[in-house]
């Protein structure tokens, strides 16, 4: 007991010590960080791995050394979309940042960047400007956007760095399945043939399933594979879809065969997004379309031999180039200074520095063509590939529009990962879903542009008008000097939440009601709304495929969850009342799991909601054998019934958060009236029922409230977990509300989602209001 | 003893109960605790080893090296700084806010309380990241980006999901015991500090775990409102491990999630008791 005591004690002091300690060191760092001042403040913004900001931050700092009336505020964002979208919105836009060139169209449509041309050419004609030429040609032009089409036009961005599209190898699969390395290219025919000989390979030498090969499907290397076979996603224009011409529709059947007939590519479905994993495993003979970016990962590789060759080719020999730039917002104070930073950031300095890191080519040809890229010491043995890769590489063009990714996601899919259509049929299909959106008005008409100054005028009004009838009410009803002083204490004591409301909720509250009104992009201040009156609200009936299926897996989600969700709660938290030893130690481990953190559980679900080595499946196989079936694909092909109900056994593990409040209630049961019932002669299972829950129902009733509440805005799970996969399973309400807000850039429709969002929930609270009405028992409350 | 599970001396059906209990007790613990040993033990292994995916529980070379490359690599003393600040001010914040506001609309008699009360309900049911860009716009107006006030203020205005606890839980007190304190001379204010506060120990408590862990692990506040390096939060500094190509470094995200955690963990352990033995409640019972 006394050790016990110590112990706390110990650990209280240290709480306040490290509190104290934090206290004083932020003081100090608050203090000391307003001496240094500069007359130049440039805000630069990107994402990467922990070593990449280490090489950016050693860049800042000899950039800041060598121009000492320039101050860099880093910025890193793990969200990056999140992180730009508000900056923007803001108006405080970073002044120079990260650009892939798939969202150029869209930027440079909405006019947010510096076109770079002017500040080139001065270079050029300071003489200075030699190194510029350095950068591979195609590069510059995947920064170059004439309002139409990407690769000529003004120039956006200095290109960081890229890559080409090729796939990694497993030398030692390839060598046992007696085929020789297609270092100097190969066909996708060939590529068939090789995949079924390495993958009859399983179950030999003690080995496991062996997969040929794992296909990678995302829109962009998915293109790159139909660009192979002739086919692509649009003709000439971003209306003309040519995911049916016979080239596309080749290259699609040949992933239906590979993966359902022949069994030979791994079907990388639900939560394992890239099969990245199982190329680890050393059971696959090679991965790909892949870029330079899975080279430091894989140089920990340590049970096999793996390579890189070219990407096969069939009637065209063809690689995809992914590139990121340095690009400046159209907004930013200091265009010279900005430039200056860019100019520095893409320059030799820093390419060599990222060259050695491994992630991507370096953009400058001298560079790429340096030891610090092409470092024979390091793997893979055959980097000059990536370099060789460029005589036939293309760039993608892309529309102004988003959202046709996420179309031939969840279409493409149907056919390509869960075979349940042909391909012509999924191609059919995006092409009407793109149509529908491009046609709809959202999209195709113009609207007026919204009159703030009117509208603000008016809420303005309204508000004092509203507030001017209720004192005026207020003052005329006769009421008791008791009466009186009670009302004004009321007021007092909700004063803080007065104040929040007013500020920090109404305000926003009300301005995104008049958003929901409006078509705005969320990249420019919202003074450059358009008046689209309810033609959001028509399009959420009308056009969006996405807002129904997302309602249909919210509801069944809430359905599933909230009563679930809430019995397990109270069952664990009546077990957690039990007196008996020990029982802190199991509350504390029942409460670990809701503290988690979100990113590292990811890894974690993968491996226990697989379907064949999960280790909920493994538990569940003899009940399934039993029954005469097998146990379900989670987030695979069963998604679309079994993903939900994954989600609400996930939500299970969290369950010491809702165990803690009713833990706390049951504490607040008074033992007299268990005494009473003991002595009326009732068992445990009467006590509960008629005394327990009885005096739990208004706890009851707050959870399910929160429940419900909580259940319908279900979204960080879902986002780090699924991202709304496979195809829309798992598409939550405010996960569609998010990817239309932040991915899409339509924050005015997604206003508008979530005032729908709103009066859906509050309809079904007061609901559960009205029925609970004689189901809760409030012992002291006044009405 | 001031739960249902009224304690006799030990007959057989106890002694029975208590062995299930147990048992159940230690089943759910293991299903509950293997994630949490995967991590660890994770965070123990070399960085091939947790990339092929292996599911064994134990590593085989334990690199202790991990912790102190991961800590280092997240910059770990600043972010732990300014994590600590914003979390006790936001807790210390909520408590004071939202039981002072759980109070007046449990306890007083005004007009207009149930609509507001309604009102109050409903804002929790419009989804954050609506509101999140003009609350952003306001706060950027006030001068507050990359400070930690945008992260500290909302805390101190009450918030609707914690005025609510408080309110069910003032409303159950017998109001026999309120106006036994108004007879003895107590005012609103007294009732309130004096008798209310002691009385909602639970509450508090787990007001304070919930806010703690809210603003512990905050991701989106901190992503929006603070810039520079210096100023970054735990949180912050954990998502930095996930890439543009995914996890990197799997194996010091685990060790990095586990050290940001350990402060959740160990406060539940010391807090804990608080939902079951608070001496207050006591005074419910006569």
């Amino acid at each position: 007991m006394t050790i016990a005591k110590a112990l706390r004690s110990l650990l209280a002091l240290a709480a306040l010590l490290v509190i104290v300690w934090s206290f004083y060191d932020v003081g100090m760092r608050t203090w000391r960080g307003a001496g240094a001042r500069r007359a130049v403040t440039l805000t630069v913004l990107h994402w990467g791995t922990p070593s990449e900001v280490e090489i950016m931050q050693s860049l800042v700092d000899r950039f800041e050394h060598e121009h000492p009336d320039i101050r860099i505020v880093r910025i890193h964002a793990g969200d990056y979309e999140s992180k730009l979208k508000t900056m923007f919105a803001a108006g405080t836009p970073p002044d120079v940042f990260y650009l892939g060139y798939e969202n150029l169209p869209e930027m440079a449509g909405m006019k947010l960047l510096t076109d770079l041309t002017p500040y080139i050419e001065k270079e050029k004609a300071s003489g200075r400007g030699a190194w510029l030429d350095d950068f591979y040609p195609i590069l510059m032009d995947a920064f170059r956007f004439d309002g139409e089409k990407t690769g000529k036009g003004p120039l956006y961005g200095l290109p960081k760095d890229f890559t080409t599209s090729l796939m990694y190898v497993n030398v030692d699969l390839f060598k046992e399945a007696g085929i020789p390395i297609p270092y100097e290219g190969w066909t996708w025919d060939e590529y068939e043939q090789d995949m079924k000989k390495i993958a009859s390979l399983s179950h030999t030498k003690g080995r496991g399933e062996v997969y040929g090969g794992v296909l990678n499907t995302w829109p962009a290397v998915l293109r790159n594979i139909l660009w192979c076979y002739g086919g692509d996603f649009f003709g000439e224009s971003f209306r003309d879809v040519r995911l049916d011409d016979p080239g596309s529709i080749a290259a699609m059947e040949m992933i239906q065969r590979t993966r359902f007939i022949d069994h030979s590519v791994f079907n990388a479905t639900g939560l394992s997004k890239d099969g990245g994993q199982e190329f680890y495993t050393g059971n696959v003979g090679c991965i790909g379309p892949q870029g330079r970016w899975m080279t430091p990962r894989y140089r920990s590789i340590t049970n096999f031999q793996w390579d890189v060759v070219p990407l096969p080719h069939q009637k065209r020999k063809v690689s995809m180039i992914f590139t990121v730039s340095w690009a400046m917002s159209a907004s930013t104070r200091h265009p010279k200074e900005s430039f200056e930073l860019m100019k520095f950031l893409s320059g030799p300095e820093g390419q060599v520095m990222s060259a050695k890191l491994g992630l991507a080519i370096p953009s400058l040809q001298s560079i790429a063509h340096s030891q610090a890229f092409l470092d024979p010491d390091q793997k893979p043995k055959h980097t000059p590939i990536f370099l060789k890769e460029i005589a036939h590489s293309e760039l993608a063009q892309n529309p102004r529009i988003r959202g046709f990714d996420d179309i031939l996601n969840r279409e493409v899919a149907e056919a390509i990962q869960f075979n349940r259509t042909t391909p012509m049929r999924a191609a059919r299909a995006v092409e009407n879903s793109w149509l529908a959106e491009i046609n709809s008005p959202l999209q195709s008409k113009e609207y007026p542009p919204m009159r703030w100054d009117l509208i603000g005028g008016g809420t303005a009004a309204l508000i004092l008008a509203a507030t001017a009838l209720f004192w005026w009410r207020a003052r005329r009803e006769r009421i008791g000097p008791l009466d009186r002083r009670q009302e004004r204490a009321g007021w007092m004591f909700i004063m803080p939440w007065i104040l929040g409301f007013l500020v920090l909720t109404l305000g926003p509250m009300v301005l995104s009601l008049l958003l929901a009104l409006t078509k705005w992009t969320a990249l420019t201040p919202f003074t450059d709304a358009r008046y689209v009156g309810f033609d959001n609200f028509a399009h959420m009936a009308r056009y969006d495929e996405d807002f129904l299926q997302s309602l249909k897996v919210t509801f069944y989600y809430v359905l599933l969850a909230v009563p679930l969700g809430q019995i397990a709660a109270l069952a664990v938290a009546v077990l957690m009342n039990n007196k008996v030893r020990g029982i802190g130690l199991f509350r504390t481990i029942y409460f670990v799991p809701s503290v988690v953190s979100g990113v590292a559980l990811a890894t974690l679900w993968l491996w226990i909601f697989n379907k064949d080595y999960g280790l909920l499946n493994t538990i569940l196989w003899p009940v399934a054998r039993w029954l005469g079936t097998t146990p379900p694909d989670w987030f695979g092909m069963d998604a679309n019934l079994w993903a939900i109900p994954g989600f609400v056994l996930m939500g299970w593990w969290g369950v010491g958060a809702g165990m803690v409040i009713y833990l706390a209630g049951l504490k607040g049961v008074p033992t007299s009236l268990y005494e009473a019932a003991t002595i009326d002669g009732a068992g445990a299972w009467r006590r509960f029922w008629n005394v327990t829950l009885p005096m739990l129902s208004p706890l009851i009733f707050y959870n399910l409230v929160m429940g419900i509440i909580g259940s319908f805005q279900i979204f960080t799970q879902a986002k780090v977990m699924t991202n709304g996969g496979p195809g829309n399973a798992t598409l939550f309400y405010v996960l569609n509300l998010y990817r239309q807000a932040f991915e899409l850039h339509k924050m005015g429709y997604a206003s508008a989602l979530a005032w729908v969002l709103f009066v859906i929930v509050l309809v079904l609270t007061l609901l559960v209001f009205r029925g609970s009405k004689n189901l809760v028992y409030y012992e002291g409350l006044k009405a | 003893m001031s739960n249902g599970e009224t304690t006799h001396s030990l007959s057989r059906s106890d002694k029975s109960g208590r062995v299930m209990t147990y048992a159940v007790l230690l089943c759910g613990a293991v299903v509950l605790l293997i994630p949490f040993v995967f991590m660890v033990s994770s965070s123990l292994k070399t960085e091939a080893e947790v990339a092929a995916g292996s599911i064994s529980i134990i590593p085989k070379e334990v690199q202790w090296q991990n912790y102190p490359d991961s800590l280092e690599k997240m910059r770990f003393r600043s972010a732990l700084a300014n994590t600590v600040v914003i979390t006790v001010l936001s807790v210390l914040g909520q408590i004071l806010s939202s039981s002072l506001v759980g109070f007046g609309f449990a306890r007083f008699r005004f007009r207009g309380r149930n609509i507001l009360f309604m009102i109050m309900l409903s804002t929790m049911m419009l989804p954050a990241q609506v509101t999140m860009i003009p609350v952003f716009v306001l706060f950027r107006t006030l001068g507050w980006i990359d400070t930690f006030w945008p992260l500290i203020i909302p805390a101190w205005l009450a918030s609707p999901f914690f005025v609510f606890m408080f309110r069910q839980f003032f409303a159950q007190v017998p109001e026999e015991l309120m106006e036994a304190a108004r007879i003895d001379g107590a005012g609103n204010w007294t009732i309130y500090w004096r008798l209310m506060m002691p009385l909602c120990g639970p509450v508090i408590a787990i007001v304070a775990i919930y806010t703690f862990m809210g603003a512990w692990n905050d991701f989106l506040g901190p992503l929006i409102y603070l810039n520079s390096p210096r100023n970054r939060t735990l949180a912050l500094a954990l998502a930095a491990f996930n890439g543009q190509y995914g996890i990197t470094d799997a194996q010091q995200l685990m060790a990095a999630s586990c050290v940001t955690m350990l402060p959740c963990i160990v406060l539940f352990f010391a807090a804990q008791k608080y939902f079951v033995e608070s001496v207050a409640m006591t005074g419910l019972k006569s």
